[in-house]
């Protein structure tokens, strides 16, 4: 059974890249294009989430907040995709509850290598 | 692969482009909507990021210095005006003549590149383009292969909400493993005791010792997304012991000492003790055993954890200490099953009949007074199929079969029980024969209808016998009801599986130890029972939601699988007021899996069985008692049996409830209680 991740950005080219790596390396992955989008697809089955953290409508430090308020998504892993510039955003996301996170740009096996540890 | 996500990204590029003049031109008519700022620099953000992602590194650090500026709007820092909107517009369609430069459809300036980004940081008052170290930074120098493998001391604790935060700390010690050796300890020094323990909290660590050529940077790197909420301190240990031809020469020396001493040892592998005095110590555990259950029963009511801790360390030696007596008791069947073949061939002889015995599974082992009192009984299995399941040599050869016939002895653990098999390939049982015969014998009614297993079962009857003249061997009016005694005495059970023409098998189902038991407390109303743990395989609820949803069929559904159960305050006919939740055992049983529904569960029992007295012999839902803790006794029940005597009484009903017969079944005696409803679902 292959693990489930949701990728939310409001890049359509990362959401691309990121589903191209994770689904060839065995793993599921379902699209959200932002924060909010995200929410309504946490009711299904998901082993981890991989959000961007700028994004419209709801931002991916909020909607780390939002899943960590959610007690059916207890302990679910949330990695952040940064930025070097985004350092404070990065502890303001680790304080939320995020799990890990990535620095944009990575290769594809930085990724895994992050998903990896994550989620095993 | 990576031509397709520039193609998507120059694609979405534009788009942000467009997103970014719209933003723009509003943002030039209400100039501090933070709404529109943030739509600004959200477009130059993706086109940085992504821009990175996918190679355009020159479009990534322009828009990098762009993005600079409109955070520093974003956050209040700075206003906007005219002359930034059309610079950044002027930079935004710098931007699309880069894209088109890489796609190949013109080219870029890059002079007006340099002068946008200095017109821009003049505006800011900035004079250092955003000073930021170059964003496409590799760290590779994890691994030098140069270094000699050295010990590092790590200690690693996470925090106490890691779980919360989705971190397993397993994947990481996996992460750690696959650096180098790793020698791992656990500390669970900060472990809260039980009763203030949170599930979902983490409060165990490890003290590891890691032999690798990795710096500590490298192993710092695994605990990176955990750093600053756990504990970690990695220190340098000792160098690895080098790999000298010295150090192997070294360790030969003591392997030819070690097995001079295992000679020497050898000689007092065994020591011959008495039955006598192994009952002995069988009878001491078990009071043992339940001196141990008024201890736990104590200690649990007194809620100090000192005393706690001393029962529980009790409960476990307790345990050993039983497992450990039990397997001394425990003897392999290969001397009960060798001493067949004398019989076999003693037999074979005088029937004139050529047998084969094969032997399977001789090493099982089962409790001594079992084995006792299993000898018997198999000599009459073996007599019984020697003699009317195996054909002469003529016959067999006229069957189309080998005139040599085999006589299977085989033995197996299945759960806390053993099967013993008997199983030859002879002409198995004629169903017809054996109905009519049961007919005559007054045993059921002509007019019964049996399924064929019903009829096969006869055979167990009291006074059933087929062979038609009495032989030397076997059929002198006393049959399989022998053998039905006494494994039933050994609370045991047999089942019988025909294959006319080809041959039977016989399997006795027998309890691995006669003495003690792990079992599972239950308690229904007032009296509490106990059910043998190995045929548990879990407990769920019962809700009223849940009887509600099987519209009164005594059937529940657990995680897709329909089972049906047995509401054993019904069953026993004992009071029991309803509660909003009950608890379903699903035991394993010979008839398939069943529930058995009690009021509550209360926890694992080392269970010491006692025998009961003649009174109970006949109760066959019941396999002994034990004594509890508090001093009250508490039956144990056979869930085989249990659900045997269910299914019979159910069938009955039903059989009943249309016109039929009732039946007159062999092996039930005395009233049966009844089942209500049971199995409602299936006829």
């Amino acid at each position: 059974m292959g693990k489930v991740i949701l990728a939310v950005d409001d890049s359509a080219s990362i959401r691309q890249m990121v589903k191209f790596t994770l689904s060839e390396a065995g793993y599921t992955v379902i699209e959200a294009v932002d924060g909010q989008d995200a929410l309504t697809k946490l009711n299904g089955p998901v082993n981890l989430v991989i959000t961007d953290l700028n994004m419209p409508n709801l931002d991916g430090i909020g909607l780390v907040r939002k899943v960590r308020a959610n007690p059916a998504c207890k302990g679910l892993p949330i990695i952040m995709l940064t930025t070097e510039s985004q350092e404070s955003r990065k502890q303001e996301g680790k304080a939320a509850g995020a799990t890990g996170w990535i620095v944009k740009p990575f290769t594809k096996e930085q990724m895994l290598a992050v998903v990896k540890r994550i989620i095993g | 692969m990576i031509d397709q996500f520039q193609q998507s990204f120059q694609e979405e590029a534009r788009e942000l482009l467009g997103e970014l003049e719209a933003a723009l031109l509003l943002l030039d008519q209400k100039r501090d909507d933070p709404e529109i700022v943030g739509r600004a620099f959200r477009a130059l953000h993706t086109i940085k990021g992504s821009g990175a992602m996918f190679g355009f590194d020159d479009i990534a650090r322009f828009a990098h210095d762009l993005e600079a500026v409109f955070d520093q709007l974003r956050k209040g820092k700075l206003q906007a005006n005219s002359e930034l909107i059309n610079l950044t517009l002027a930079a935004g369609d710098q931007i699309k003549s880069m894209l088109d430069e890489a796609r190949g459809t013109g080219a870029a300036d890059r002079d007006r590149s340099t002068q946008i980004l200095a017109e821009l940081s003049h505006l800011t008052g900035r004079h250092e383009p955003a000073g930021e170290t170059a964003p496409a930074r590799v760290v590779e120098a994890r691994c030098d292969d140069g270094a000699a493998a050295r010990e590092w001391r790590i200690h690693f604790r996470p925090g106490e909400n890691a779980f919360l935060n989705g971190t397993n700390p397993l994947l990481l010690l996996g992460e750690l493993r696959q650096l180098g050796t790793l020698q791992l300890e656990t500390d669970p020094s900060a472990m809260p005791p039980l009763s203030q323990m949170d599930p979902e909290r983490c409060y165990v660590g490890w003290n590891m010792l890691l032999t690798t050529s990795l710096a500590a940077d490298a192993i710092r790197d695994v605990f990176i997304f955990v750093e600053g909420e756990c504990e970690l301190e990695i220190a340098p240990g000792s160098p690895a012991a080098p790999q000298s031809p010295a150090g192997r020469t070294g360790e030969a020396k003591p392997k030819s000492g070690s097995a001079a001493g295992g000679n020497g040892s050898a000689g007092a592998s065994s020591i011959r003790v008495s039955a006598e005095k192994l009952d002995q110590l069988v009878n001491l555990i078990g009071e043992l055993v339940t001196v141990q259950a008024r201890l736990s029963e104590l200690s649990a009511q007194r809620e100090d954890p000192d005393i706690l801790a001393i029962s529980e360390e009790v409960d476990r030696l307790t345990a050993e200490l039983r497992e450990n007596s039990m397997s001394i008791r425990m003897l392999p069947l290969r001397t009960t099953f060798e001493r067949f073949r004398r019989l076999v061939h003693d037999l074979g002889k005088e029937l004139d009949k050529d047998v084969e015995l094969t032997l399977e599974g001789a090493d099982t082992e089962l409790d001594k007074t079992v084995i006792d009192q299993l000898n018997d009984p198999l000599v009459h299995l073996i007599r019984n199929s020697m003699d009317h399941g195996i054909e002469t040599p003529e016959a067999r050869r006229a069957a189309g079969k080998s005139s040599r016939a085999t006589l299977h002895l085989s033995a197996l653990h299945a759960g806390a029980q053993v099967l013993i098999r008997v199983t030859d390939d002879g002409r198995g049982l004629d169903v017809e024969a054996v109905r009519a015969r049961a007919v005559e014998q007054g045993l059921i009614d002509g007019a019964a209808r049996l399924s064929e297993a019903e009829i096969v079962s006869l055979i167990l009857a009291p006074g059933f016998s087929t062979a038609r003249e009495v032989t030397d061997v076997s059929g002198r009016g006393v049959g399989m009801d022998v053998v039905r005694r006494s494994v039933e005495a050994l609370h045991g059970s047999i089942e019988i599986a025909n294959r006319p023409g080809a041959g039977l098998t016989v399997t006795l189902r027998l309890p691995l130890t006669l003495a003690i038991i792990d079992g599972l407390l239950v308690r229904i109303g007032h009296a509490h029972f106990v059910l043998p743990l190995a045929n548990s395989l879990e407990c769920v609820e019962l809700t009223r939601q849940d009887i509600e949803n099987a519209h009164g069929n005594h059937i529940a559904n657990v995680r897709g699988t329909i089972i049906p159960y047995i509401r054993l305050s019904e069953h026993f006919q004992m009071e029991s007021e309803r509660g909003e939740r009950e608890q379903i055992m699903v035991v394993e049983t010979e008839d398939g899996r069943y529930g058995l529904v009690v009021d509550e569960v209360l926890g694992n029992h080392q269970t010491v069985i006692k025998n009961l007295g003649k009174l109970y012999r006949d109760v066959p839902a019941v396999s002994g008692a034990t004594i509890l803790g508090n001093g009250t006794v508490a039956l144990i029940l056979d869930p085989h049996r249990l659900v045997q005597t269910a299914i019979r009484s159910a069938s009955q009903n039903n059989r009943s409830d249309r016109g039929w017969t009732r039946d007159r079944h062999a092996g039930t005696g005395g009233a049966e209680p009844k089942v209500p409803e049971l199995l409602g679902a299936r006829t």
